[in-house]
């Protein structure tokens, strides 16, 4: 068991093509880590530096303590699980397990021990003379781990582990990874794309883009307090609403402007955020679909706005919204496979099951006044003073 | 519902089973056919060994004298474990060249990698017969045309190019990820070769083996040219000489060519279950 810094590393691919720029980040010993991020944003890069599968062009890379960028990945003493979980196709699941103690020749006895613990855990023993073809997507997933497992290494490291998976077997195995890694206790780096993944199964997120780190936290405060727009609008699902507004001062207090549609924003956000700007200065105001609610008549921080589409999910419905007066100086903005584009604007809102919305409709929405976050137009950072 | 309507649908079954039985027929008739034409002269090679002369001229009558005729004429015993001895050494040699090249090649970056693939590849067009003199002048040089050892070399030579294509062809079917998780699990390039990759290439070395064996075994020229040790020459140099006599016994070159046809069909029985898997280069995941 040990901890995992990376301290200023970066990878440069051949031509000039940066995975990962100045990447800094520090897993504690038993801590369950989570990297997310759209594809192409360095997360694999970074795990497979990590694993000594890709040279670091510079940074210090340390496990336990120990700085092992030249260290050999036999002599790293991490497992990892791999997306497709490269099992060896001519071993049985028990050689397969048992293959990296075979390696470093412990002996037969030991093995097997370590081996039927492992498979108890996993629940695999009865498939321990099988093939891996003749297991199925869940099983072998399993034996990956099992694979991991039986090391007792210094970390775990794992790469998409679960996206060959359908989505049932996605949940079991989502909450058994997360058993097993509590049960353990080893320090885990655990690569995906999936932010639901992200949410539920780690200690700590940390979110990528563009081969940079965005923000490492518990994922609530990810989810409540991001660092930037990409944050904001990568984490959650739907994801968190993004208008281009601008600051305005009314009657003294700071406000902003939606189109004709104005807001003015409540006082305990003047002392938490940086909101004082020059009169007409752009930010961008977000706020989580289900901080959205329909009101009747006019009171506290309530838009105008028309039904354009209903998804209706069973437990509930996400209506999109459209503003009303929004001239084309308003738009929302989207991350699409990671670049943000402006859309025209719209809101999604996460309304109850039994409320009667119809497309066309004119509605009052309020804005939950206790939820709103605001970025900076042209950097995206979160206007937030600090991080609570 | 959909249910009965297939029922009802395929009750009737005559139409689409009796087509689907003629065409069965049709191409049982000509795999039958294609069978006929393989096994002919198989079969006259067998009936004919087991006649002498003057009953093969005949055309009936049975006899072991031709055997007899073949193994008093030429040292057919030691012709065939000199066969075997150049056709092991020399697809040692093949594989041993080939399959850690063609991993290199499939699995490991570096400079020209493909330039060099390519030159390799390209040897494979290359026909024995126009190399022949060069190598030959070669070989002499480096006094090596006496015994097994300079066809030894001359037939590596000629196997390794297709061996290298056949291997990189096939590793690279081979996911990154399992060699990756070897290297994780504490194994060098050298031992993930050894340990994972060589048991997932058993098609493959299959089809090499099987290939360079038929060929080897069956050439006459390379033999004939640089094994000039009457004692080490192969099979195929012994038949030529029986059939080069002034009195040439049919009979007799029969069995001879029968006891050459027997190695290599067994060769390729041994390994024909893999020899498909290797030629279509898949692998199971």
């Amino acid at each position: 068991m040990a901890e995992i810094t990376f301290s200023e590393i970066t990878k440069v691919f051949d031509g000039n093509v940066t995975a990962v720029d100045r990447l800094d980040l520090h897993v504690a010993e038993g801590e369950f880590m989570v990297l997310v991020g759209p594809s192409g944003c360095g997360k694999t890069t970074a795990l497979r530096m990590l694993a000594g599968l890709e040279e670091i062009s510079s940074g210090t890379l340390s496990i336990g303590g120990r700085v092992v960028n030249n260290v050999l990945p036999k002599d790293r003493d991490v497992a990892m699980v791999f997306q497709n979980y490269a099992l060896y196709p001519h071993m049985s699941v028990a050689q397969n397990m048992g293959f990296a103690l075979k390696v470093r020749k412990e002996p037969k006895v030991e093995i097997e021990r370590k081996v039927a613990e492992a498979a108890g855990i996993l629940r695999l023993s009865e498939y321990l003379d099988r093939r891996p073809k003749a297991l199925s997507g869940g099983q072998r997933q399993r034996v990956a781990m099992g694979r991991a497992i039986v090391r007792s290494p210094q970390a775990f490291l794992m790469d998409e582990p679960l996206s060959n998976l359908d989505a049932q077997l996605r949940v079991e195995m989502r909450l058994e990874i997360a058993r097993i890694q509590r049960l353990l206790g080893v320090a885990t780096v655990y690569v995906t794309h999936d932010q639901i993944e992200a949410m539920t199964m780690g200690d700590r997120v940390a979110v990528m883009r563009g081969g940079q780190l965005q923000q490492v936290a518990p994922p609530q405060q990810l989810y409540d307090f991001p660092a930037n727009e990409f944050v904001a609008g990568f984490m959650g699902s739907p994801p968190m609403n993004l208008l281009r507004a601008r600051a305005v001062i009314f009657e003294n207090r700071p406000a902003v402007t939606l189109g004709s549609q104005r807001v003015v924003v409540p006082d305990r956000y003047t002392a938490s955020h940086d909101l004082v700007r020059p009169d007409g200065d752009e930010l961008v105001l977000g706020i989580r679909p289900e901080d959205i609610e329909i009101v009747e008549g006019d009171g506290g921080l309530s838009l105008e706005t028309r039904v354009e589409r209903c998804e209706a999910l069973g437990s509930e419905i996400l209506v999109h919204l459209s503003l009303a007066g929004a001239s084309e100086t308003v738009s929302s903005l989207a991350y699409d496979a990671d670049v943000a584009v402006s859309r025209l604007p719209v809101l999604v809102a996460r309304v109850g099951p039994q409320s009667r919305v119809t497309v066309g409709d004119t509605l009052r929405v309020r804005l939950n006044d206790e939820r709103l976050h605001f970025f900076d137009a042209r950097s995206g950072v979160s206007l937030r003073r600090e991080t609570p | 519902m959909t249910e009965l309507e297939t029922l009802e649908r395929a009750t009737p079954t005559e139409r689409p089973s009796r087509s689907r039985l003629v065409r069965r027929g049709v191409l049982f008739a000509v795999m039958v056919g294609v069978a006929l034409v393989m096994l002919y002269p198989f079969w006259v090679m067998t009936v004919n060994s087991l006649k002498s002369q003057n009953q093969f001229l005949a055309g009936r009558g049975f006899s072991w004298s031709s055997w007899r005729t073949l193994t008093s004429t030429i040292p057919i015993v030691q012709e065939v474990i000199s066969s075997t001895i150049i056709c092991a050494v020399s697809i040692t040699l093949i594989l041993a060249v080939g399959l850690p090249a063609g991993f290199a090649f499939a699995k490991l970056r570096f400079r020209a990698s493909t330039a060099i693939f390519l030159a390799i590849v390209s040897a494979m067009m290359v026909p024995l017969q126009a190399i022949l003199m060069p190598e030959f002048v070669n070989i002499t040089r480096l006094g090596l045309t006496g015994g097994y050892t300079g066809a030894v070399l001359v037939y590596a030579a000629l196997g390794t190019p297709f061996s290298v294509f056949l291997f990189a062809t096939y590793f690279r079917g081979v996911p990154d990820e399992l060699i990756e998780a070897g290297i994780v699990d504490g194994l060098g390039y050298f031992g993930a070769l050894w340990r994972l990759v060589v048991p997932i290439a058993i098609p493959a070395i299959a089809t090499v083996t099987v290939l360079q064996f038929i060929q080897i075994w069956d050439d006459l020229l390379v033999g004939l040219l640089f094994i000039q040790n009457t004692s080490e020459r192969p099979i195929t140099v012994g038949l030529a000489v029986l059939a080069a006599g002034r009195t040439t016994s049919i009979p007799a070159l029969m069995a001879g060519s029968l006891v050459s046809a027997l190695p290599a069909m067994a060769v390729y029985l041994i390994f024909q279950r893999y020899l498909v898997k290797g030629l279509t280069m898949g692998i199971d995941r």
